[in-house]
């Protein structure tokens, strides 16, 4: 399967994961690691340097042929965002970062001039900026002019499984994108993660419906599969839908065709 | 006037009280299965219900847990800073009048009980005194909070109201949030249980955690002392206070505890028995209607009720925690604690419960980058 390029970097696998919500770390690693995922998100908050027990940060890092991609959740707003950046980047050494800023900590949806300010400065200093953003076609293309590597906006809110809600508003934005779409939060089941890369995104980013499953584990390599089923059918082309029955045998087979139009 | 003579209208349970009393099976099916709850629906899921109903509740209100946080539980514990009191609280085993030896925690013993708790792994820490009085006033407060922000990442606390400008200064030095009960909504019954004191100011309570989010603090941990009026109404005003607060700072993370009242120095008689079955359901209804906000469960419950709960409804908990002024670096006697403690397992045992269970134990959930 082709490459998902974010950056500089090259990734194998387009199915990233998040690393919170686990009933135990050794059950995040193994999910990890059946997935094939090569890039992995962390929250900041969650390491904890003092008591190995409660950290996530050391076991990650522990997994050498994973990339970190901290993030900043928690952060309320671009100044937070900030400095927690620099800290992950002093503690973990990857240049990814993940805007997270959700101001409201109930519904964690994310605020978008503070994500927009924190994207510019963070993409100004050279980190590989990664935005989890609300799905607005005018704010991906204003990520994405300030050097965010891609953007990630939402299917629906964090942990709801509602799917793609947003469904119209990312088929505007991958349409119009130059940097990869990261469908980041809300699929609930494989066969919505296909569907979003069917529908064009270059990589889709699982948490909850991963860790909360009865066997994670499993559920990782479900979705790996699912994603990469859905990639190879976008790449493949996707028959058209139609309303009316279509011959196998058209009438107008006899008509020279134009080699280079897509089927 | 202190105490109004009637409940504020924005917290009235009144209206919703018939349908808690008698909503019968299809209201509370309906509630059930609502997309979007009113307090109508959290009115009927608090009425009685037959065994079959109560474990649908319970089997929603595990998923919606699951789904906003994940198998894991945060642990935090308290810190009693002091046991003067300014109050006279007539179900509290520290109230003013309550003829006791009394102690405060000079700075030196702060540091090693704080040092000793952080040893233990917590990095939530909540600091509680009595009402406010000369001998843990505000200053007296302010230094502990700075103490515990070089040491712990998330600093709550529990004390006594105050103004914004307060609550300001509590926050810049790295107060995170705040719990305050307002023990009852009952304006009656709070009258007579609050019979002098600053805490007779019923409605100086009830506007403490907007003034606190006003000032900067990030939560705001609320809930009513059950048993001490009827529980359901009070519920309902509950419901509708952070109702309010949700909508007025939009920015606020919410949690709500359910104590009980646990057996103390005085021996006050609760006019309420709220059974584990009632609590339950009490617990179910709050996540079934607010399924994001933080519930609470103290180690006022026993360990089979805490293990029970566990990831349907209670998603955050307090373990090996000393209700006694101190306690965790120096010896202290148990019976004199502010309520006797009914989970006493300590960090390790706890902890390899849950993971039975199939929980993750969350110590630190938060980081001081952000404050």
């Amino acid at each position: 399967m082709d490459k998902l390029k974010l950056g500089c970097f090259e990734f194998e696998s387009r199915l990233i994961m998040g690393t919170g919500k686990y009933s135990d770390t050794p059950t995040m690693l193994r999910a990890i690691e059946a997935s094939g995922a090569q890039l992995v998100t962390v929250a900041l908050r969650r390491f904890n340097r003092e008591r190995p027990a409660d950290d996530l940060m050391g076991p990650l890092l522990g997994m050498k042929h994973l990339t970190l991609m901290p993030n900043t959740s928690g952060a309320c707003n671009a100044g937070e965002a900030v400095k927690a950046a620099h800290l992950t980047r002093e503690l973990t050494g990857s240049p990814f970062i993940k805007i997270e800023i959700h101001p409201n900590p109930h519904h964690l949806l994310p605020d978008p001039i503070e994500t927009y300010e924190a994207a510019r400065i963070l993409a100004a200093e050279g980190f590989v900026v990664m935005p989890y953003m609300p799905a607005d076609p005018v704010l991906a293309k204003r990520l994405e002019d300030v050097g965010c590597a891609s953007v990630m906006p939402l299917g629906s809110p964090i942990g709801s499984g509602q799917g793609l809600a947003t469904a119209g508003m990312l088929k505007i934005i991958i349409r119009n994108s130059r940097v990869p779409v990261i469908i980041d939060a809300g699929l609930r089941s494989p066969s919505e993660a296909a569907a979003a890369m069917e529908m064009g995104c270059d990589a889709v980013l699982i948490n909850s419906a991963i860790a909360v499953a009865n066997d994670p584990p499993a559920m990782a390599v479900a979705f790996a599969r699912a994603i990469e089923a859905g990639r190879l059918a976008r790449l493949a082309g996707i028959m058209v839908r139609s309303d009316s029955a279509v011959a196998t045998s058209p009438l107008t087979s006899f008509l020279a065709r134009d080699k280079s139009e897509p089927i | 006037m202190v105490t109004p003579p009637s409940i504020p209208e924005w917290l009235d349970p009144s209206p919703w009280l018939p349908r808690a009393r008698n909503a019968g099976g299809r209201m509370v099916s309906n509630a059930l299965a609502t997309e979007s709850a009113t307090p109508a629906d959290f009115a009927a899921l608090l009425s009685p219900v037959a065994p079959t109903l109560l474990e649908s509740m319970a089997r929603q209100a595990q998923s919606l847990t699951r789904r906003h946080f994940g198998r894991t539980i945060s642990l935090y514990a308290p810190l009693y800073l002091s046991d003067y009191c300014g109050s006279g609280c007539a179900y509290c085993g520290f109230a003013a009048d309550r003829p006791r030896r009394r102690r405060r925690l000079e700075t030196d013993e702060m540091i090693a009980e704080m040092d000793t708790m952080k040893a233990m792994g917590f990095d939530e820490i909540l600091l509680l005194t009595g009402e406010r009085n000369p001998k843990a006033d505000f200053d007296y407060l302010r230094q502990a909070v700075a103490l515990a922000a070089e040491r712990f990442h998330l600093v709550t606390i529990e004390t006594f109201p105050m103004t914004v400008e307060e609550y300001r200064e509590l926050a810049q030095i790295g107060c995170t949030g705040l719990t305050l009960y307002q023990e009852t909504y009952d304006p009656e019954v709070y009258a007579r249980l609050h019979r002098w004191g600053p805490k007779q100011n019923y409605m100086d309570r009830v506007e403490s955690p907007a003034r606190a989010l006003s000032g900067g603090l990030r939560t705001a941990g609320l809930g009513i002392l059950l048993g001490l009026a009827d529980p359901v109404a009070d519920a309902i005003a509950l419901y509708r206070h952070i109702d309010y607060l949700r909508k007025n700072f939009w920015q606020a993370g919410i949690s709500v505890s359910f104590p009980r009242i646990r057996p103390q120095q005085g021996g006050f008689m609760p006019a309420f028995t709220v059974d584990d079955r009632f609590l339950a359901q009490l617990i179910f209804a709050f996540r079934l209607c607010m399924p994001d906000v933080t519930l609470t469960l103290s180690t006022r419950e026993s360990a089979a009720f805490r293990d029970g709960m566990a990831g349907i409804g209670i998603c955050k908990m307090s373990i090996a925690s000393k209700t006694t002024v101190g306690g965790y670096h120096y010896e202290s006697l148990a019976e004199n604690g502010q309520f006797i403690i009914s989970d006493n397992r300590d960090m390790a045992t706890f902890c390899a419960m849950l993971h039975r269970l199939g929980f993750e134990p969350v110590l630190k959930n938060w980081d001081s980058v952000f404050r």
